[in-house]
């Protein structure tokens, strides 16, 4: 019995080699973000970060109005109040972000020295318990705030996630992310790729769905639907009940490698958080 | 070599659902049902909400002294286990077909 899983698991092994040579990351960026410029011609490639008022154009016109006053803007301000508040021991965010906290493009990353994807809410938080102070809840309130002042000051910034060559468990994160996209889900039967890749600009129920490309640059988001804002994980979470999935915990390893795939998916964009969405 | 190991997996599969098809109580059914749940999330990482609540309603009517609904609902708990280790098992072996070349 040993044996015939021992060859199974060489099999297996042999195949996930051979799609490797056949298809690393950089390939699948391109071909990933070839596919939404070939099923939506009319869409210059660095609108794709508008999510989908970058091809419906019915909508796209209320959305500027609201980013004109957005709705963001005051947690923007509360972040930065945060973000300079002296912790206990005298020292603040400034100290482990900068002066600005203009950051965004470092996140998500690959953490050598732990095996994990780190992103810029967990770095956030292991800056806070490093300093004695309590950590935030990842969905909602307090850090969205924060993470819309240090998005809003890295506006511009490129996404540029990287996965190091030397580090074979950070291949195998942005694997798993990969394949969490795709792989149908929930009771409903549904992959990521369904909604936001083949059958993006579709309607279900009453949204139409955003290209996959694109995912990755405007977060925290308020959300009319919320009436709040919410972090990446949050909306994870809602597309994943939506499917009659369970949600997975938000920066547990499941969603973080995720993130990580999704982010580079979105390479080359321009980071434009925070944003406004239906 | 992997068809042996495929039907070794079914014929697990088939044993312990066969065991829990017999005798035991309902309240043993309930938990039969949600060990399966845990298993199959440690296993793939895929869990329906569904078999979530369908475990809850069985407890709710177990507590509510019906115990013939409860035990239907702790099987129907079990086959959305099942169905839910079939789909990681067929997404498993298609996703890659989804990705764009
Ligand atoms: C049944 C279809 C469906 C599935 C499956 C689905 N989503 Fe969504 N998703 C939506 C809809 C509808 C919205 C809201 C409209 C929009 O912005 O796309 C949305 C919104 C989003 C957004 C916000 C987009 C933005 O511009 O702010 C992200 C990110 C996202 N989904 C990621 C995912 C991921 C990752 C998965 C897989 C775990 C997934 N979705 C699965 C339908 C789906």
């Amino acid at each position: 019995m040993k044996k015939i899983i021992g060859s199974a698991l060489a099999g297996t092994l042999g195949l996930s080699i051979a799609f490797g040579i056949s298809a690393g990351p950089v390939e699948d960026q391109i071909a990933f973000q070839k596919y939404y410029e070939n099923r939506f011609p009319d869409t210059p490639t660095e609108d794709f970060a508008n999510g989908v008022y970058s091809i419906l154009p019915a909508a796209r016109e209320q959305w500027e109005a609201i980013e004109e006053f957005p709705p963001y803007e005051l947690a923007i301000e509360a972040g930065e109040e945060f973000y300079n508040k002296p912790f206990a021991n005298g020292k603040s965010l400034a100290d482990c972000f900068g002066a600005d906290g203009a950051v965004r493009n470092q996140y998500p990353k690959w953490d050598s020295e732990r095996g994990m994807v780190v992103t810029m809410e967990l770095a956030i938080n292991e800056c806070l318990t490093a300093n004695g102070e309590k950590p935030l809840k990842y969905k909602k309130g307090k850090i969205t705030e924060v993470t819309a002042f240090m998005s809003f000051n890295s506006r511009g910034q490129k996404v540029d996630v990287k996965i190091p060559s030397d580090d074979p468990r950070a291949l195998a994160a942005y694997e798993n992310g990969k394949e969490h996209f795709y792989t149908k889900r929930g009771q409903l039967n549904f992959a990521c790729a369904d909604c936001h890749l083949l059958t993006a600009g579709n309607l279900y129920r009453a949204d139409t769905t955003s290209p996959g490309f694109g995912h990755g640059t405007h977060w925290p988001v308020f959300r009319s639907k919320w009436q709040s804002m919410g972090t990446l994980h949050r909306r994870f979470g809602g597309c994943h009940k939506n499917i009659r999935a369970n949600p997975y915990k938000a920066q547990g390893e499941e969603y973080r490698n995720l993130e990580y795939f999704v982010t580079y998916m979105s390479n080359g964009l321009e980071f434009n958080g925070p944003a406004a969405r239906k | 070599m992997k068809f042996k190991l495929k039907m070794l997996i079914v014929g697990l599969a088939l044993t312990t659902s066969g065991a829990f098809a017999g005798n035991g109580t309902t309240a043993e059914h309930i938990e039969a049902a949600t060990a399966a749940y845990k298993q199959v999330a440690k296993d793939t990482s895929y869990q329906w909400t569904t078999t979530v609540r369908t475990i809850k309603a069985a407890r709710k009517a177990l507590e509510a002294g019906d115990d013939k609904a409860a035990r239907k609902l702790a099987h129907q708990a079990m086959d959305l286990v099942e169905a839910t280790r079939l789909q990681a098992k067929i997404e498993g072996e298609t996703w890659q077909m989804r990705v764009p070349k």
